[in-house]
């Protein structure tokens, strides 16, 4: 069961997240003063999202003759939820219109490293945000839910094997799934953006990483020993599931 | 009744003004025959779509006629579509306000909007519907009991106007005439008897009784997109000289709007409209296109159940304000002259006021169509887990 614990993010994470955040995102005030002071909890209170209402091209930069390095659908592909990205920032070019910078999801772009940022329009978006923020620490092997920038929930966890390590960095939920009882990692998986460095495909998808139950894994928990994917109790990733929408933020550290 | 006379009668144009949105027809759209009892042919006609009957399976006649369609009877097909039809049937004969109309309208030129007889409604020798430009314009005729029209009738329809877009709503049993030309789809409560060699093009649809044809030609209509200034005589498409004095094309200052249900209305002052006033165009739609063709297809039968943006483009364009049930949504000043429409459910209707920047007349476009979205507050907090079940393959890394 999850417990706020008394451990805070260290200087090193304070300064990744503050790093994340800068590009237009809302900061708690006092915030950035805050990030160079180790322990105050430095979370963001909220993250601003787009929701695409219809298919997006990616520019490379807020210019219409900007190259072209995605094109991102409405729809994410496992559920038909509406994608939801997290916005990094915003710019308008010289003919008055709004572009926004984001962050990309994983799947269904191409390509081993695809990018993981591009500019879009702001037609055909709807605007949203949210204020609930997850962080997974390897080395400590938790994850921490925060929300509004206040920690409520650490859980324990199994984060990748040494040889299948789980990727640091910074993505989003793309998708929330409620899994049957005989699919692995049942019974709720929050689908990133995050591919596996090390598989191109697992169990038939291009592997992603998830945050997911331990249905038909098993596993240890406060262990090194997925293949990528952070395994939680079907308690913990319940709650976390009936908490989390697309394009929450989810920091690896 | 006597206003209505005295304002339709002869050549003048008599006007219902409201803007109507089509009657959406659901699955009955595909059909140029449904029947509740039987649909009985004599002779050689030829039926342009699919042909429908249920409760009853009869279907007598085939051949000699021939279906370039399916024959559904009594299958869940037809019952699917006698059900849409029961609710297309409901919708046009509740559309208000209606206009006063004579018994017979012969002779007369009507523009968009709802028209009602007394009783029955009839027709000898020729109707003319005008849709104004506008190829999305609808004509609701209601007759609270019978539709007859006389032998050799014709209907011609200008400046747009399409069959797709005419409905007659008939509150018994419609009879057309030995070789009269017709247009539109005739909702008919109990009846359609079609005579000898009579062109149709529209629907037949009878809710409970039986469609009767002899020697006939139906052709279900599809909606297109015509250019303003050209007519449509009848059933069949042809260009009526001298019958609208419309421009070709669309007119500079004009202001459309990309759907079935759309409208474009004239702002006020006595230079709206005027074409010469300016160069600015405009056009409403929703920005997606699946939106705008489903409401283009099914009407306001169906709802949409998300959020969604609209766009204003055009030329000229200097500022748009865009509202909702008086509301305002949003306003633009540069492009994308758009906005998100997230209105809870029922009938709404979203206007954009345009302002141009060369001198045209500002103009108020609407557009029309059935929320089934949850209100605000339990959109936000949308009820129950936010976890979806997977309808794609593919698993994660484990």
């Amino acid at each position: 069961m999850g417990t706020a614990d008394n451990r805070r993010p260290s200087a090193r994470r304070i300064a990744r997240v503050a790093a994340w955040f800068g590009a237009g995102v809302l900061l708690a005030p006092g915030a950035a003063a805050a990030a160079a002071a180790p322990g105050v909890s430095v979370i963001a209170p909220r993250q601003e999202l787009v929701v695409l209402l219809g298919p997006h091209t990616v520019h490379r930069a807020p210019t219409a003759g900007a190259p072209t390095v995605a094109v991102v659908s409405a729809a994410r592909p496992l559920t038909g939820e509406r994608t939801t990205l997290p916005v990094l920032g915003q710019h308008t070019d010289s003919l008055g219109r709004p572009w926004l910078q984001v962050r990309l999801p994983g799947r269904t772009l191409t390509g081993r490293r695809p990018p993981s940022t591009g500019w879009i329009t702001t037609t055909a978006t709807r605007r949203a945000r949210t204020d609930w923020h997850i962080l997974v620490t390897i080395d400590d092997r938790r994850v921490r839910v925060y929300r509004r920038g206040r920690l409520l929930r650490t859980y324990r966890a199994i984060v990748g094997a040494p040889t299948t390590p789980t990727p640091r960095g910074d993505y989003f939920v793309e998708e929330n799934l409620r899994l049957p009882g005989t699919r692995r990692g049942a019974p709720y998986a929050l689908a990133l953006n995050a591919r596996s460095r090390v598989f191109q495909t697992f169990d038939g998808g291009p592997g992603q990483i998830a945050l997911h139950g331990q249905g038909n894994l098993g596993g240890k928990l406060g262990t090194a020993s997925s293949h990528g994917c952070v395994r939680l109790t079907a308690p913990a990733i319940t709650w976390l599931a009936a908490r989390t929408r697309p394009g929450v933020p989810v920091t690896i550290e | 009744m006597a206003v209505g006379c005295v304002l339709l009668t002869g050549a003048s144009a008599g006007s219902a003004a409201a803007a109507q949105a089509p009657v959406g027809l659901g699955t009955a759209a595909s059909f140029a025959i449904l029947a509740g009892s039987a649909v009985t042919n004599t002779g050689p006609s030829t039926i342009n779509g699919d042909l429908g009957v249920t409760p009853s399976a009869t279907v007598t006649g085939f051949p000699p006629a021939t279906v370039n369609g399916t024959v559904h009877a009594a299958d869940a097909v037809a019952a699917q579509a006698q059900a849409d039809l029961t609710v297309a049937y409901d919708d046009a004969a509740g559309r208000l306000p209606p206009e006063a109309v004579p018994a017979d309208l012969g002779g007369m030129t009507l523009t968009p909007g709802v028209y009602r007889a007394a009783a029955g409604l009839g027709l000898t020798g020729a109707l003319t519907l005008d849709a104004l430009g506008d190829p999305d314009a609808v004509f609701v005729l209601q007759a609270p009991s019978t539709l007859i029209t006389a032998s050799d009738s014709r209907m011609t329809l200008i400046n747009g106007a399409q069959p797709c877009n005419v409905f007659w709503q008939v509150g018994s049993s419609a009879t057309l005439g030995t070789s009269s030309q017709f247009s539109g789809n005739i909702l008919a409560d109990t009846s359609i008897s079609m005579n000898d060699s009579v062109v149709l093009a529209g629907r037949a649809l009878a809710r409970n009784g039986a469609v009767t044809l002899i020697n006939d030609t139906i052709t279900a209509p599809h909606c297109t997109t015509p250019t303003a200034g050209t007519s449509t005589t009848g059933p069949t498409t042809a260009p009526a000289g001298g019958a609208a004095p419309a421009p070709t094309g669309t007119p500079a200052g004009t202001t459309t709007a990309d759907s079935i249900t759309a409208r474009g209305k004239t702002g006020a002052g006595p230079s709206a409209g005027n074409a010469a006033a300016g160069a600015g165009t405009a056009r409403l739609s929703p920005v997606v296109p699946a939106i705008a063709m489903l409401v283009r297809q099914r009407g306001l039968t169906t709802c949409i159940r998300r959020g969604f943006a609209v766009a204003v483009t055009g030329r000229f364009i200097r500022r748009v304000t865009f509202t909702v049930g008086g509301k305002r949504v949003a306003t633009r000043t540069h492009s994308p002259f758009q906005a998100i429409i997230t209105q809870p459910g029922g009938m709404r209707t979203v206007r954009a006021h345009v302002l141009f920047s060369d001198g045209t007349a500002a103009r108020t476009l609407s557009w029309r169509y059935r929320s089934c979205l949850a209100a605000a507050g339990t959109a936000q907090r949308r009820v129950g887990s936010p976890s979806r079940r997977p309808t794609g393959n593919g698993g994660f890394t484990g």
